[in-house]
């Protein structure tokens, strides 16, 4: 008879389970382990330093904003046994104030005491060189900006805590502080077309002693902004105040009532609804009485003009006869569809609503023809302006990179905006936009000269000019949009300020130079024609 | 047998022990050295970070024209003067401007040119 397995045969062969149990569990917690299971540990911490924000990168990829490492310097008072020379050191290396060092080290209420934040890593290792005890540095994060005041108006700043406060920081503060995504907001400025259009209008603010100035450029088809300046600035690396420093961008926070660059529109109205012809003959004499008002001209102006030199020559009384033709229900509509009567919001927080009157009646409807009684922010007019060139359909602007085709709805025909261009053109060929010619691009634009109203009334000889330029305007690319806040003129200018002498040489200096950047081929005909 | 057996796995058991010390041990110094070359890793993140700010920094276009205007002595180039391939005639194809007045362009541009401080 077999006899079967002992206790302690049964025990053993328990113990064996349990073994071939226990190791079986260790091998398949490798095989998981080692195989199966993605790795999450330091390294993967290590891609990117650890900031808070996103960078900011223009359209070629250049940067325009990062956050870097710094360190926020605390001591501990009751390990320093020198005191006084350890606030003095501190205070001269770091720029911190030896009076609220010292008043720190002697306060026994608080263990710490904040020395200095966002120490550089060269004055951290001054202060690492002191051989201080009781130093304490906090990892930190400082946002630079390495194009200084150049995109100080567009970008913004943040504040200490890394959250934006004012334009394209707080404006895309969301894409800027996803976590764990690492990758940079790719911004539709380029940062040459930024550079030179800021030094232009530098320039141009300093000659002509104007108190503010501005520029935007955009892309017709995209929407784009490639380009926004607005003067006074800041530097945004150094948060203090300099001067006539601002950090108020005029081409998106003010509204301005832009005076004869509002013609353009006036005119495209005009052409749509053919209420009037390029060829046909307006009478202008000395005034044009409304009511009991009476509108004058800037400039002397011939006695009759064709509605092409109505343009060409800026002529009020010749727009307000156009515009009156619109009548206003016809010109609110227009305005509204090019998004002009409501504010406009693009991923720059900072905007203006429009000023226009509650009455919109015939008085109204001639002045806004030419551009008064009507008050809107820079960036709202260059965004209906250059709907009006692109072929007729409604744009608007966006900071961010694109290369979708982002016009919307038809506000005017093709055939339409073909035909202003062509107006535009003879505006700069033959009218007061002359000095915006350059060689090479066929520039199509127009001027603005706006008195700017004061305590009693409208100010003759405090201006607001402008220009509006669209190249090349057989089939527009971009626009350029200048302005000057209170220019005066120059003895090269014979003293005169208005737009054909300030703001039109202003934007064929900026085309000059941006254009051959941008790829817009240049016309060989002009080219010939311009060297004759 | 069952002696053979036992002497076997408690073999075996002790060689796992030594096996799994020996394997925790180097998981241990390759985590401490892991972690040592991830801070490293960090801080050079943020040396190359800081040093491609610095670089955007100085090559920046407002230094460069100025270092150009003061080294190099370069001035303003009028947009007739600059041209890109796709505007090169092909071989055999009459020139775009053929018998045309640009002949003039090179001797006329820097009168026509719209001047610029600066550059």
């Amino acid at each position: 008879m077999k006899q079967g397995p002992t206790i302690y045969q049964r025990r053993i062969v328990i113990g064996a389970v349990f073994c071939a149990a226990a190791f079986a569990l260790v091998g398949v917690r490798l095989v998981d382990v080692t195989l199966f299971k993605p790795h999450t540990g330091g390294v993967e911490t290590v891609d990117r330093p650890l900031t808070a924000r996103n960078d900011i990168v223009d359209r070629n990829g250049e940067l325009l904003a990062r956050d870097l490492p710094v360190v926020d310097l605390y001591a501990l008072p009751h390990t320093l046994s020198d005191k006084d020379g350890a606030a003095r050191d501190l205070a001269r290396v770091t720029g911190a104030d030896y009076a609220r060092l010292i008043d720190g080290f002697d306060n026994t209420r608080h263990p710490y005491v904040l020395v200095a934040r966002r120490l550089t890593p060269d004055v951290q290792a001054n202060v690492m060189h002191l051989g201080l005890p009781g130093l304490e540095f906090e990892p930190a994060a400082k946002r630079f900006y390495p194009d200084g005041r150049a995109t100080a108006q567009l970008l913004g700043v943040t504040d200490p805590d890394g959250k934006g406060v004012s334009g394209l920081e707080q404006g895309l503060n969301g894409a800027l502080r996803e976590t764990g995504a690492g990758k940079p907001v790719q911004l539709s400025v380029d940062m040459r077309v930024q550079y030179i259009l800021g030094s232009e209008v530098e320039d141009a603010r300093k000659t002509f002693g104007a108190e503010k100035a501005g520029g935007i450029v955009m892309n017709v088809r995209t929407g784009e902004i490639v380009a926004m300046v607005s003067l006074p600035d800041f530097d945004p690396n150094f948060r203090q105040f300099t001067g006539d420093d601002s950090d108020h961008n005029i081409m998106a926070a003010d509204r301005y009532e832009l005076g004869s660059v509002f013609k353009v529109l006036s005119f495209a109205l005009a052409l749509q609804d053919r209420t009037t012809r390029p060829d046909e003959v307006f009478s202008i004499g000395n005034g044009y009485r409304i009511g009991k008002f009476t509108i004058h001209e800037a400039e002397h102006m011939p006695a009759t003009l064709t509605a092409r030199d109505v343009l060409a020559h800026s002529s009020n009384i010749g727009t307000a006869q156009i515009a009156l033709r619109s009548g206003p229900v016809r010109q609110a509509a227009f305005l509204t569809s090019l998004g002009l009567l409501k504010p406009l919001h693009s991923e720059l927080p900072e905007f203006a609503r429009p000023l226009y009157p509650d009455h919109w009646g015939i008085i109204e409807t001639a002045t806004i023809g030419f551009g008064h009684g009507i008050a809107v922010e820079p960036l709202a007019y260059v965004s209906a302006a250059a709907s009006v060139v692109n072929g007729g359909r409604r744009i608007v602007p966006t900071f961010l990179k694109t290369d979708a085709d982002r016009r919307g709805a038809q506000v005017i025909a093709p055939e339409t905006s073909a035909e202003l261009r062509g107006l535009l053109r003879y505006v700069v060929t033959n009218g007061t936009g002359r000095k915006a010619d350059i060689p090479g691009y066929d520039v199509g634009g127009k001027t603005g000269s706006a008195e700017k109203p004061g305590k009693h009334g409208y100010q003759s000889h405090v201006l607001v000019t402008s220009f509006f330029a669209a190249f090349p305007i057989e089939d527009p690319r971009y626009v350029v949009f200048v302005l000057l806040d209170e220019p005066h003129g120059t003895k090269e200018t014979g003293g005169i300020a208005l737009a054909g002498s300030t703001a039109a040489p202003l934007a064929g200096r900026v085309i000059s130079r941006i254009a051959p950047l941008l790829g817009v081929p240049q016309k060989p005909v002009t080219v010939a024609r311009e060297n004759t | 047998m069952v002696r053979i057996l036992n002497t076997v796995c408690v073999a075996l058991m002790g060689l796992s022990i030594l096996a799994l010390y020996h394997v925790s041990e180097q998981t241990r110094v390759a985590s401490v050295e892991l972690n040592r070359v991830g801070r490293a890793i960090v801080q050079e993140h943020a040396t190359i970070s800081v040093l491609q700010t610095e670089w955007e920094r100085v090559a920046g276009p407002a230094r460069i024209q100025e270092l150009a205007a003061a080294h190099l002595g370069l001035t303003g180039t009028p947009a007739v003067q600059m041209s890109s391939f796709d505007l090169l005639p092909r071989r055999g194809d009459d020139a775009p401007l053929n018998n045309s007045p640009i002949a003039q362009a090179s001797a006329q541009a820097a009168d026509t040119a719209v001047p610029h401080s600066g550059l």
